[in-house]
């Protein structure tokens, strides 16, 4: 649904996108995850055609932004970080708007989207009465209006409460199982992105650091729990063998290469220190994603 | 209804439906009580009297609504008439992009082009609207306190015309097309700086600025062989409507010129967005 060919971006000799190059495959959450200024919101964007890319190729829903951005954006909705609408206008008129930008809409889809996202009763009510949390659900609603395939979301809890945050994540979620679409999710919320998503992609001053699977994150092997009387001692012993390469808050260690903890175990209890627990450590999308920031710094 | 009408109707919406946009309507209805009340009470009328009378006609027959209606409008033309139109133009694409919501409107499949031409059409339908409602608020203040007679029009160097009431209303009313022109022309050059990458603030200010830049040269005795060159000077040709026989070769160059300048600023402003990034 989303393809990103080699693409860069440079603002006034700024590079704010380098090379970046990704896919999402129809029917995928796909998380961007990345600092304040990574280049997030540049790629997004260039692929709903608002930011011209220096070099490389986009392309959305098989067509190519730069040069079809019609055909491209005919099945795509997009929310952004903070929902802005004509507030002096009624939710419904906004919608009414927002439609006739895409393609005729008849009031029935209206209804049905206002209804979809919890707005009826309010609709005819003017924006600027609406809580952030309704100004959320207008947003979700003119994005489902032109009964997307693929959905581009741009920090969408930013400034929602927990609650508001819960929602959000249970109506993309639901997006997903009872509409089938295609979700881009770029946020901060890291938890949110684990919960969510089945790929992601991490980008650093523009570049793209990592791209894989949320579950080969969180597996990611080699960092393992270990729970002894004297974590110190053990750790000592264990990497003057080799048999780690590192510890971390004298609570974990970093196995080495072709290690099981099988063979950790036999170590300790052969230099006579009690193991207490040792168990492999799943990793959380946070945990991968400060490591990975911090290494690359 | 197609699209377009879809969408000029939406923008339209859009547009009367913020307060901002009827500031202009609501200046000129109190300047127009101003002067309306100024012409009544102080020496202003009688200054006007005279100088009909100096002409051999006879100002009872001549201070009437028509009369009184142009002599509020030249002065809310010249000067507020440009403040109000290049506020408004001056909104229609850099207020979108301030607010954020053109971010919205850009992530659905119309092209940039089509929104400017939607966005441009809905600012002329304001500049149209607001020269109707200004010489309808004229008649209508006017008629208040003036009866309906012969109507008298001048303008130093530009116009001296005396006609009848009826020949008088043809022709006021036939002025406003030329008028709509004229604030048509003021919105396109503030919606052509609102294309580029600027608060819609500068955008006005560099509207009125062009304008002001361009009256002032105008009136410089210097530069009085090149005053075609200068858009304020094409602007008076609404008040030759009133002269007999009509200029109409003077009134079409003029008229041309206008429409250039309006479908250039159009050009400029669209090939400027067209090339923008809109980011948050």
């Amino acid at each position: 649904m989303i393809e990103l060919r080699q693409v860069v971006k440079v603002f006034s000799g700024r590079t704010a996108v380098d090379e970046l190059s990704f896919t999402v495959p129809r029917g995928e959450i796909f998380g961007l995850l990345g600092h304040n200024g990574a280049g997030k919101s540049t790629a997004i964007g260039m692929m709903l055609g608002q930011v011209w890319p220096t070099r490389g190729e986009v392309k959305v829903c098989g067509h190519d932004v730069a040069s079809n951005r019609r055909a491209a954006l005919m099945k795509v909705g997009a929310i952004f970080e903070t929902p802005v609408f004509y507030d002096y206008l009624s939710g419904a008129r906004n919608l009414e708007i927002l439609s006739t930008y895409t393609a005729p809409t008849p009031k029935a889809r209206l209804a049905e989207v206002i209804d979809w996202v919890g707005l009826t009763g309010r609709e005819h009510s003017k924006v600027r009465t609406y809580s952030h949390g309704m100004r959320s659900r207008l947003a979700l609603a003119q994005a489902l209006l032109p009964k997307p395939e693929l959905l581009i979301l741009d920090e969408p809890s930013d400034g929602l409460d927990p609650e508001g945050i819960h929602e959000m994540r249970q109506t993309i979620l639901r997006l997903q199982r009872e509409l089938g679409l295609t979700i881009l999710l770029s946020s901060h919320l890291l938890n949110e992105v684990e919960q969510l998503c089945t790929r992601i992609a991490v980008l650093q001053s523009g570049k793209k650091v990592f791209e894989g699977s949320v579950a080969d994150v969180k597996a990611a092997r080699g960092k393992v729990a270990l729970k002894t009387p004297d974590f110190k001692k053990a750790a000592a012993w264990l990497l003057e063998r080799g048999l780690i390469t590192a510890t971390e808050q004298e609570k974990f260690i970093t196995l080495a290469a072709d290690r099981s903890t099988a063979e950790i175990i036999r170590a300790l209890i052969t230099a006579d220190i009690a193991v207490e627990g040792i168990w492999q450590h799943e990793q959380t999308v946070e945990d991968f994603y400060l490591s990975l920031i911090n290494r690359q710094r | 209804m197609t699209m377009f009408h879809a969408q000029l109707k939406n923008e339209l919406w859009k547009l009367f439906g913020k307060k901002r946009t009827y500031i202009g309507f609501g200046a000129f209805l109190l300047a127009q009580t101003a002067m309306l009340l100024a012409f009544k009470y102080t020496r202003w009328q009688s200054d006007f009297e005279r100088l009909l009378n100096g002409n051999g006609y006879l100002a009872t027959e001549f201070i009437s609504v028509l009369t009184v209606s142009v002599v509020m409008l030249i002065p809310q033309i010249m000067l507020l008439m440009p403040l109000y139109a290049t506020l408004v133009g001056g909104d229609l694409v850099a207020k979108e992009a301030e607010d954020g919501t053109l971010r919205m409107i850009l992530s659905r499949p119309i092209s940039r082009l089509r929104l400017l031409f939607v966005k441009w059409s809905a600012g002329i339908v304001f500049a149209v609207v607001l020269v109707v409602a200004l010489g309808l608020t004229a008649l209508g203040f006017a008629s208040l306190l003036f009866p309906w007679k012969g109507m008298f029009v001048f303008s130093p160097g530009q116009a001296f015309s005396v006609l009848s009431a009826h020949e008088g209303l043809m022709r006021f009313i036939f002025s406003h097309l030329f008028l709509a022109v004229n604030a048509s022309v003021m919105v396109s050059v503030a919606f052509m700086f609102s294309c580029f990458n600027m608060k819609p603030a500068a955008a006005t200010i560099l509207a009125l600025s062009f304008l002001f830049v361009s009256m002032v040269m105008e009136n410089i005795p210097f530069f009085d062989r090149y005053e075609n060159w200068f858009i304020t000077h094409h602007f008076k040709c609404w008040l030759l409507i009133f002269l007999d026989p009509a200029p109409w070769s003077q009134i079409c160059q003029s008229e041309i010129i206008l429409f250039a300048v309006s479908a250039t600023a159009f050009v400029i402003g669209a090939m400027a967005f067209q090339v923008r990034d809109i980011k948050s």
